[in-house]
């Protein structure tokens, strides 16, 4: 027999209240004179012994009914002798969740969840059904051979997977499995940071079985990030490590390493670069193998190309050319034609930074050479009054003057930054369009601490190269299809053509996207940070946390797969222990009721 | 008819009628009463001598109503006669502690009428007058002996006039010792009765059997005939119907703790049997046993040792 809700077991403690009574009674502290004490001392003498064995039943009535009662509201369940089991239909739902890989005593964690899911699967019958459910939601059915090829195969993820839906994909199918008998046996690690915010199905009886002793000590990458993503061609590398002490790291940049280090826990290091390699790269960021080697490598992509030459025409003022002479001195970008910063009446040629006009009057000149140059946009009206301006990187910058972007038929762009409700930037192929010029009179952007920052990430990302991007997904995740991409490339060269979604591998790695033959960004793929927090709930705990009214959780291996198939084997004793309370009630009434009965 | 019961002391609430007036009072009220609601003369049988007329009382029986001089003067008178008798009669009464006790307290919580219930010891006081006027009023001698773990008063057996007077002085003295020792008592008694008489003892009882037992066959071999009036609070034959309490004799300190409803059945059969020992060892002797109940009118214990008086010669 267990109990679904064992902490109600405490409110047996209450038996000691019949029982104190019992034994306390004789301690009367009221004293009344009676002269006739003799007589009523002589009664106690000659019926001592009924009534001892009266009060003693009365104790016991109350003491069953109490236990009773304790026993119902822990709701027991129990196998009664010879049930066997019904045919059952019993969802195994496996925790591979990348921390699941964690190797103790020098066994996968997976392997020994790998080995009781087996267990289970011998003990199922011809009438049985059974699936496997992995962390990631996937499910798998089949006969007893086909279910335990299936959890041989298993291989950690390299994520968190999503516990949620796979508990509710199990409860789907044994729901659907049009069974009266339906169980989810779930085994898992228990991890804190995977189950704290799931909710099991409150109408399938849910099994859980998660280890009681806690993790090992864990190492990992918990940050790889290229900053900025196109070097041009130097960059920096962004890495953090979960570590209790210092690590000693590796970076990699297409296979080769070019960075090593020791970094402290928690301790951002940023590494710089200068590399000869063009193009999207990928690259890594390593550790020292540990006990858990899904999180030891963390993954990151980077463009890598010359840095762009940019041409400034005369209007576009002294801001814009010292910003420009900044960029140039850091070498990110460089003197040359690539490039062009124009106000739009003074525009030759794309792709081009280009800005309102200073001069009112050359509002018609610039409409019109925005139209040579095919941009798909025109200035409206001119707006005055000081606003604030709204997007990346423009923090705390105002504009005064600007004219209205008015958009051609065909044009799509994307919006960069608004002004109230009206747009004040817009990309597009080859250009992007201002509408101030970059002087204080029309704008603070130019005076503003922002403005070089925006400036080289116009100058770097929209406008030189391929207007590609990197994605960073969790393993197995559905994305939209990016519009600048037809297809997914493996680091190995395999190339799958993208629908109107992206399946994200479930493999940790780098992803690039192709438009032809040509890369034009990178899905890069890595476990969620989290994943790497080891800390597991208790047993306890985890009960509590799944405490749905139909779940159970085995203390141990063993029992989890003794437990496994009873959904229709244990019974609810619920109501035979309520009934039992009653009737001890009633006989101690009865009895209560005899004596008030021979007294009257 | 209903309206003469009403009036007579003797049918009255015990507590109420004494609440009227001392000892003295209540016990010639008592009287009277009794003696009105004679239906049939006590004194059918025996050798009486006429006394005097009195004025006709609702309840007299109308063979002694006087017809000729109703006739003659249109007023109805009954005859009234002196018995001659040479009784001396002693009233044996306990006046132990255990005596000065009610059961109102146990049961005032629950039941009303229990509140102004009178102790033992008033009620046996009130009885003992009475009776002892009623003998008196027929030419007996009366006594009375007080007693507690002593004899604390006696009033020798006498006829003549002011014994009555004597009888009331001794019952209104200071008494509620210790224990009772009815055989001293006893023994005292028949000291002063110094032929053979009629000895009353008024006692809750609370005593030994076998020392009352052994005091009685003293008695009645010397040619005594004894009447036992046993006087019980009716707490004491049924105990309250719940509580828990420490039930402690204030003779002898012995103290039960009890949970009444436990033992209430208990205690109810042993009273029973008690009671029925003390009849059957008081019928071996030729004792006279009557139980008398704290709440019940005088007139009832009244009636029971006035008919046995009547029995004897």
């Amino acid at each position: 027999m267990s109990f679904l809700a064992p902490l109600y077991l405490a409110l047996a403690s209450a038996i000691a209240v019949p029982l104190l009574i019992h034994l306390m009674r004789r301690r009367i502290g009221m004293r009344v004179d009676f002269p006739a004490a003799r007589y009523l001392a002589r009664a106690e003498r000659e019926h001592s012994r009924t009534l001892r064995i009266r009060n003693l039943l009365l104790m016991l009535l109350r003491v069953l009914a109490i236990l009773a009662l304790a026993i119902a509201a822990a709701r027991p369940v129990a196998r009664f002798i010879g049930a066997g089991h019904a045919p059952t239909a019993i969802a195994l739902v496996v925790d591979n969740s990348m921390s699941a890989g964690v190797v103790v005593n020098g066994r996968a964690l997976l392997d020994q969840f790998k080995g009781m899911a087996r267990d289970v699967v011998g003990g199922a019958t011809s009438t049985d059904r059974i699936w496997l459910v992995t962390i990631d939601g996937r499910v798998r059915g089949g006969n007893a051979a086909t279910i335990r090829d299936a959890i041989d195969g298993l291989e950690p993820l390299a994520g968190a997977g999503d516990p949620s839906a796979a508990l509710a994909r199990a409860a789907s199918v044994v729901r659907a499995s049009g069974l009266d008998a339906r169980q989810i046996a779930l085994v898992t690690d228990g991890q804190r940071t995977e189950w704290q915010r799931v909710t099991p199905p409150a109408d399938v009886q849910l099994l859980v079985h998660s280890p009681s002793q806690g993790p090992p000590a864990n190492r990992a990458v918990t940050l790889a990030e290229a900053r900025p993503v196109r070097w041009t061609p130097r960059g920096a590398v962004a890495a953090r490590f979960l570590s209790r002490d210092s690590t000693t790291y590796r970076i990699t940049l297409n296979g080769r390493t070019f960075a090593r280090g020791t970094a402290a826990p928690n301790e951002e290091i940023v590494v710089r670069a200068e590399p000869p390699e063009r193009g999207w790269v990928a690259g890594t960021v390593e550790l020292e193998p540990d006990e858990l080697a899904g999180d030891n490598v963390r993954h990151f992509a980077a463009w890598i190309g010359a840095a762009p030459g940019v041409s400034l025409a005369p209007g576009v003022g002294t801001f814009a050319r010292s910003a420009v002479d900044v960029l140039r001195s850091s070498s990110r970008i460089a003197d040359g034609g690539d490039i062009a910063i124009a106000t739009a009446d003074e525009l030759t040629r794309l792709p081009a930074l280009i800005t309102a006009p200073t001069d009112p009057v050359r509002l018609g000149a610039a409409n019109r050479a925005l139209e040579k140059a095919n941009v798909p946009w025109r200035f409206g009206p001119r707006r005055s009054g000081e606003t604030p301006l709204r997007g990346p990187l423009l923090d705390n910058v105002t504009v005064t003057d600007r004219y209205d972007l008015v958009a051609q038929p065909g044009a799509t762009a994307e919006t960069l930054a608004v002004v109230g409700r009206d747009a004040w930037a817009v990309a597009g192929p080859g250009y992007v369009l201002a509408a101030s010029p970059f002087i204080p009179d029309a704008t603070t952007l130019p005076v503003r601490a922002p403005f070089v920052p925006w400036l080289g990430s116009v100058l770097t990302e929209r406008l030189v190269g391929e207007p590609g991007q990197v994605i960073e997904a969790a393993p197995g995740a559905q994305l939209a299809r990016p519009r600048w991409a037809d297809a997914m490339q493996t680091a190995e060269g395999a190339r799958t053509t993208l629908t109107e979604t992206v399946d994200v591998p479930t493999r940790a790695g780098t992803y690039f996207l192709t438009r032809g033959d040509r890369r034009v960004g990178a899905v890069v793929v890595n476990p969620s940070p989290d994943e790497s927090q080891l800390d597991r709930f208790t047993p306890a705990e985890l009960r509590a946390q799944l405490g749905g009214n139909k779940t159970l959780v085995a203390d141990s291996p063993g029992d989890w797969i003794a437990m496994a198939f009873r959904a229709a084997a244990r019974r609810s004793l619920v109501q035979p222990a309520l009934i039992l309370a009653l009737l001890m009630l009633i006989l101690e009434a009865g009895a209560i009721g005899v004596r008030a009965r021979r007294a009257a | 008819m209903e309206s003469a019961r009403a009036l007579r002391a003797d049918l009255f609430d015990p507590a109420s009628l004494a609440a009227l007036g001392r000892i003295e009072i209540v016990a010639r009220w008592i009287v009277d009463g009794f003696m009105s609601g004679l239906h049939r003369s006590p004194r059918k049988g025996f050798s009486v001598e006429f006394a005097e007329y009195r004025a006709y009382q609702s309840g007299d029986d109308p063979r002694y109503v006087d017809w000729k001089i109703a006739a003659r003067s249109d007023r109805w008178v009954v005859r009234q006669y002196e018995e001659e008798t040479n009784l001396r009669s002693t009233i044996v009464l306990d006046v132990s502690k255990s005596m000065d006790w009610s059961g109102a307290r146990l049961q005032s919580s629950r039941d009303a009428s229990g509140a102004d219930r009178l102790t033992k010891l008033a009620y046996a006081e009130r009885l003992a007058a009475a009776l002892s006027l009623l003998l008196l009023r027929q030419r007996d001698a009366v006594g009375l002996v007080r007693f507690d773990d002593r004899i604390r008063s006696a009033v020798p057996p006498r006829a003549r006039h002011g014994q009555w007077r004597r009888v009331v002085s001794a019952l209104e003295e200071p008494g509620a010792g210790k224990a009772s020792s009815a055989p001293d008592a006893l023994e005292r008694a028949a000291r002063l009765i110094s032929r053979r008489g009629m000895i009353v003892l008024i006692s809750d009882l609370l005593m030994d059997m076998p020392d009352v037992e052994r005091a009685m066959r003293g008695l009645r071999a010397a040619g005594h005939d004894v009447t036992v009036l046993h006087v019980m609070d009716p707490a004491e034959r049924e105990l309250p119907s719940t509580g828990e309490a420490l039930f402690v004799d204030p003779e002898t300190d012995l103290s039960v703790p009890a949970s009444i409803g436990d033992v209430r059945a208990a205690y109810r059969n042993t009273v029973d049997e008690v009671l029925a020992e003390w009849r059957a060892m008081f019928g071996s002797l030729g004792v006279a046993y009557e139980i008398v109940s704290t709440d019940a009118p005088f007139g009832v214990p009244l009636r029971r040792a006035f008919a046995l008086r009547q029995q004897l010669p």
